[in-house]
């Protein structure tokens, strides 16, 4: 895969400037955009078109959760990873069934992003690690 | 609306400074609100996740729980000492006590449940009971009419997304169980190795993890609904589990052996072929029997499309209701999404009108506004050659109605509709020559022309 064109949604301005620096090191990724809740995730997806997503699960006004299942029913939606700080069965699940495509730990953001856009990359699936999805 | 997502009520400052950088720290923002400034924020109760409660005056606490209680949707409370085990007068599913001073683990635990309930809690905007003229549908809702007095199980088949919860759900409401609660599990959506507790719930220490016992939803249904969702996809071993509660009505927690009476009715729900299961070796022949009391089947979306126009118009309703705009659709985009598919069912259709209603407030719908996979592949080459193109795109009459419709229509906009749609077909038959069309529909040359500015139809754009 090329460059992918990456968008970050959290409620939280400093941890959109940790996943801001953070992308801006890893190579073939680029920033597109910042957001601060579901509804303006649902507005820049349908102006940017990002190939990635990365939106947190909880938030004011729209979560994540939500924003997920309205992204998913645009035309070439974007890859979306759900990024909370609860990471069960039970949020996964519901991450899944809103048609999310991967789930990250906030607690192991920098690594668990990382590894997503290596496997992107190199042209691998995500999936989720349990049987959630 | 508010981005503090926890609001912090309490008269000792020192407690409260301590708790809000915990909450901080756990990626919470929270709000503490000063309590000199008036007993309640400018904000409603239900813009924040939880409301901690701590030391308040008599007045104080009265006006907070008065301000709590005028909103229906208001956010669960945590209460610090010196309450402790207390309800106030709330649900008590909704009340969570807090020790002190504060554990971290507990707090997140029950932040963690908290978040887990919210999300349970978030229904898709689907319309109370299924939705519809059609046959197919009336026969649904008179069966749930028929079935909900009593307390037989019923299984309930259809595609994803056509509505099984709703059906369930509509069960419940109409039910003598319809004050007692309603709980649904997605049984295909968790872990097969946490579905047991999940379902029956556990003790403390019965294996690692449980830190505390916990009730499953067996328990939290009692006297109730459980609906369990995707029972198709449950493991064998599951299924014997619940075989046994339907045959018995008892079940264990897991790490327990003390058998709890449970009375509960069962709305389980697939969208796959049990029969098929059965001979696959996936699914047990006597657990279908047992469940396939009170089969309801569910219609797919396009073997019922005559009830898109009123799905719609249910939809909008309800997301104008929880504050989401008014979004309309011109009678081209309806058409448009008439001849559509809907591999998703209503749940595809709710989600695409929440969506529209998200980026297009307050405005009707045309269909250069629904994504590419509504738009035939002829009709978008036209909408990109020229956007005022659209209505050469609508040719059909809409459906004829031979019976009114339950919630009524606006009769004068159908017979437009209707109108239009002949007006264009009329014009399309004679290449666009008006006069000739005026022939063809009976009319005086110039009543068509009258027509035609009144719809803002051109007569080149329809013909070509």
């Amino acid at each position: 895969m090329s460059v992918l064109r990456t968008l970050v949604v959290d409620d939280h301005v400093d941890f959109r400037r940790l996943a801001q620096v953070l992308l801006e090191e890893i190579d073939g990724v680029e920033l597109v955009g910042l957001g601060v809740d579901g509804e303006e995730a649902i507005h820049l997806c349908e102006e940017l078109r990002p190939d990635l997503l990365l939106m947190d699960l909880s938030m004011p006004r729209m979560g994540g959760i939500q924003a997920t299942r309205l992204i998913k029913a645009q035309d070439d939606a974007p890859l979306i990873a759900i990024v909370s700080i609860y990471d069960d069965s039970e949020h996964r699940a519901h991450a899944a069934r809103a048609g999310a495509d991967a789930f990250i730990n906030k607690a192991d953001f920098l690594g668990s992003v990382a590894r997503l856009i290596d496997n992107l990359q190199e042209g691998g699936n995500v999936h989720f690690t349990n049987s959630a999805a | 609306m508010s981005t503090s997502r926890i609001l912090l009520l309490d008269s000792d400052q020192e407690r409260a400074a301590q708790i809000n950088a915990i909450l901080g720290f756990v990626d919470y923002s929270p709000m503490r609100h000063d309590l000199e400034q008036g007993p309640v924020p400018e904000e409603r109760p239900r813009d924040f996740l939880a409301i901690v409660l701590g030391q308040l005056d008599e007045d104080e606490c009265e006006a907070v729980c008065q301000w709590m209680r005028a909103d229906p949707q208001h956010a669960p409370i945590l209460l610090l000492p010196p309450w402790h085990g207390e309800t106030l007068g709330f649900d008590p599913a909704d009340v969570w006590s807090l020790d002190y001073p504060v554990r971290a683990p507990q707090l997140t635990e029950i932040l963690r449940r908290i978040s887990v309930k919210h999300l349970d809690a978030m229904v898709e905007p689907q319309a109370i009971g299924p939705t519809g003229n059609t046959l197919a549908i009336r026969r649904v809702r008179k069966m749930i009419h028929q079935v909900s007095a009593f307390d037989t199980t019923v299984l309930v088949t259809g595609e994803s997304g056509t509505g099984k919860e709703v059906v369930a759900r509509a069960i419940h409401d109409s039910s003598g169980r319809r004050d007692k609660p309603f709980v649904a599990v997605n049984c295909g959506a968790i872990p097969s190795e946490l579905l047991e507790s999940e379902l029956f719930g556990h003790e403390k220490g019965a294996f690692t993890g449980a830190i505390c016992a916990r009730q499953g939803r067996f328990e939290l249904a009692e006297g109730g609904t459980l609906f369990l969702d995707e029972i198709g996809d449950m493991s064998l071993p599951m299924q014997v589990k619940i075989l046994r509660v339907l045959q018995e009505r008892t079940f264990e927690r897991v790490g327990s052996n003390v058998s709890r009476q449970c009375d509960v009715r069962i709305v389980a729900a697939t969208h796959r072929n049990l029969e098929s299961r059965i001979d696959e070796g996936l699914f047990r022949e006597d657990l279908f029997y047992r469940l396939n009391v009170f089969p309801i089947e569910l219609p797919a979306l396009r073997e019922r499309l005559e009830d898109l126009p009123l799905l719609i118009s249910e939809i909008s309703d309800e997301l104008r209701e929880f504050g989401r705009g008014d979004v309309r659709f011109s009678p081209e985009a309806i058409h448009l999404l008439r001849s559509y598919a809907w591999p998703g069912n209503v749940r595809e259709l709710a989600n695409l009108v929440e969506r529209l209603a998200v980026l297009h407030p307050n405005s009707t719908i045309r269909p250069q506004e629904l994504p590419e996979r509504y738009q035939p592949a002829g009709a978008r080459s036209l909408i990109e050659a020229d956007e005022d193109l659209l209505d050469a795109v609508v040719t059909a009459v809409p459906e004829e109605l031979d019976q009114l419709p339950e919630s009524g229509l606006d009769l004068k906009s159908h017979i437009a509709e209707i109108e239009q749609a002949l007006i264009r077909q009329a014009l399309e038959q004679t290449g666009g020559v008006v006069s000739q069309a005026a022939q063809l529909l009976k009319l005086r040359r110039t009543t068509l022309v009258e027509k035609l500015r009144k719809y803002d139809l051109n007569r080149q754009q329809v013909s070509s």
